[in-house]
């Protein structure tokens, strides 16, 4: 057990590289993300981003609107509602960024095969379709057999498919509650941050709130990432922001549009780095741009109740600064 | 009399969509129309339809409002469970326990494929190429077509989105049509309806190419012919869809309390 509390910038220092396959922790495209790491990864000028992601984002819609990702790999690759992601959609539209395509259950898949260190995944799914004929890391692999290879199933004989399985260098996974030791607590759906913690080579949680062991020990049970595979813990409120944490705050709809339609252009792109990337410079002025009263509504979420349970154990935030080191515990 | 009822397109193709949908079935909704739809049955006719979204959030209905997405707060709110895209689609559909789904479409083909991943001027070639237009991609659709016993595309019936073959295969119907979905071994049956802005679709037995069951009150055979973009054929007992009834339309007013469908 130690203490593996340390600040933002300091997480981007040590757990990202130009170059490395980069996971996000999220919940689908409105929900829970590690979206404020994909922040911290521009104002460290990060580059050449091998993006996997279940789904697209704001925050890949951020960095391949910013030209740090020049590869991905996702399952869906819009923001549902909200719209179609439009710098993402530009990064791909431009060839800027290849975007190879899988279906939601194959990216799960392809991380519990990575997970369970497996060579491959039978794929029931995606076969029989472009997804797995056409490539777009291998162009010219048509029809693809690099992606999704035919295999055949040893014991029906029937020719089925093959999923590569995923190891991400490092997975940014946002998580409602964690103590400072890395046991973590997500409040709705986990989507696949449970088998991306366990296929990750290094795994960061960005937590909303950090509780007291005392918490982890009452809910054992909800615990679904144990401090034994984490690396390093990061609190920061509204992580997520502007999507939405079930039981903590609500999707900031003005901001959702406002940063689709800034992002769908290079001049936008850039106005949206200088005022909502590189404007701040700890919590308190990263709270301050989202802006004090719409923190106050979006936190006034019909699902706070999903939060009751653990109040008394939530630390509050100086407590945490306390024990926030820049140095990793050996 | 339903004909002096005043509903919307939108409305009718949620209302029809619906009534595929039979009582106690496990079912799967995506976000926006197709839940509307989904919502709309288990008020109406299927009381103990047990539905989900592939987002692993079960058992809720939306608060405040049409949710933003699937995992959005307004359904995590009275939700009785919390799981992960493996349980859903993985344990519950790609295992071939889910009765029916229902998937939206940028563009689908008389075998019933649907396109939802890009836009491309022409053929893609042999050459992989991004699209000029690029749409969200498959998402859980791919894995709803294979692995549901049965699946509904819903579409607005344009020219443009009715093509003899679509582009790209996001997700698939019954492929090259007759036989050649069965060669992948899939445990989903296939696409059973193609529920439009006009009428219902249904694949012919044996060719598996999608005809003409059916036209709304407010559309025709020449009308729906003209915005298909393949030769459509009319099955010999095609006949008018009844206008949804008065209870129907409530009971969907009910389910859409933001009038997203009453939009014309």
């Amino acid at each position: 057990m130690s203490n593996k509390l340390i600040s933002l910038a300091e997480a981007g220092r040590r757990f990202s590289w130009d170059g490395m396959q980069y996971a996000s922790g999220a919940a689908l495209p409105v929900g829970s993300d590690a979206l404020v790491f994909g922040r911290e990864l521009l104002r460290q000028k990060r580059k050449d981003l091998h993006a996997i992601f279940h789904c697209c984002g704001q925050q890949l819609n951020l960095l391949a609107a910013a030209g740090a990702a020049t590869k991905a790999e996702c399952g869906f690759a819009a923001l549902e509602v909200v719209g179609f992601a439009n710098g993402l959609r530009r990064a791909v539209e431009s060839g800027q960024l290849a975007l190879e395509d899988f279906s939601n259950l194959a990216m799960t898949l392809r991380l519990l095969g990575g997970a369970l260190n497996w060579p491959f995944v039978p794929a029931t799914v995606n076969i029989g379709s472009d997804l797995q004929d056409r490539s777009a890391f291998a162009p010219d692999d048509y029809p693809a057999h690099s992606k999704i290879p035919a295999v055949t199933d040893p014991f029906s004989g029937k020719t089925i498919g093959a999923f590569s399985p995923l190891k991400p260098d490092v997975a940014a996974i946002h998580v409602t509650l964690a103590d400072p030791n890395g046991n973590a607590i997500l409040i709705g759906t986990e989507w696949s941050r449970y088998e991306l913690s366990r296929a990750a080579k290094r795994v960061v949680l960005i937590a909303d709130a950090i509780v007291d062991p005392a918490c982890i020990r009452q809910f054992p049970n909800l615990v679904r990432i144990p401090e034994i595979i984490v690396e390093a813990v990061v609190y920061w409120p509204f992580g997520a922001w502007p999507h939405s944490s079930p039981g903590v705050y609500d999707m900031d709809e003005q901001h959702m549009f406002f940063m689709n339609k800034a992002l769908a252009t290079e001049q936008g792109t850039a106005d949206y780095i200088r005022d909502f990337v590189d404007s701040y410079s700890d919590i308190d002025s990263y709270l301050d741009v989202i802006g004090r009263d719409k923190i106050k509504t979006l936190s006034a979420s019909n699902s706070s109740f999903l939060l009751d349970p653990y109040r008394r154990w939530i630390l509050a935030p100086e407590d945490v600064a306390g024990l926030t080191t820049t140095e990793l515990a050996a | 009399m339903s004909a002096a009822l005043d509903y919307t397109r939108q409305e009718m193709m949620a209302i029809a969509t619906g009534r595929e949908i039979r009582d106690g079935e496990l079912a799967i909704f995506g976000v926006g129309l197709s839940m509307l739809a989904g919502f709309f049955a288990q008020a109406n006719h299927a009381p103990n339809l047990r539905s989900m979204t592939e987002g692993g959030v079960y058992g809720a209905t939306p608060v405040g409002g049409l949710p933003w997405g699937i995992e959005c707060n307004r359904l995590a709110v009275n939700a009785t469970s919390f799981t992960s895209a493996l349980d859903a689609l993985g344990f519950l559909v790609a295992s071939g326990r889910c009765d029916v789904g229902v998937i939206g479409a940028a563009q689908v083909d008389k075998f019933g494929n649907v396109n939802t991943t890009g836009i491309w001027d022409g053929e893609i070639g042999p050459h992989y190429r991004p699209p000029k237009t690029r749409l969200p991609g498959a998402g859980g659709a791919n894995d709803i077509a294979c692995g549901a016993k049965r699946f509904i595309v819903m579409v607005t019936h344009e020219p443009k989105r009715f093509a003899e073959k679509v582009t790209y295969i996001s997700s698939p119907g019954y492929l090259d049509g007759g036989l050649s979905r069965a060669q992948h071994g899939f445990v989903g049956g296939g696409p059973s309806a193609i529920i439009t802005t006009l009428g219902i679709l249904r694949p012919e037995p044996g060719t598996n190419e999608f005809v003409l069951d059916g036209w709304f009150p407010f559309s025709s055979v020449e009308e729906i012919k003209a915005h298909t973009g393949w030769a459509l054929r009319v099955a010999p007992d095609a006949r008018e869809i009844p206008a949804p009834s008065e209870t129907e339309l409530a009971n969907l007013r009910k389910v859409d309390e933001t009038g997203a469908l009453r939009k014309k």
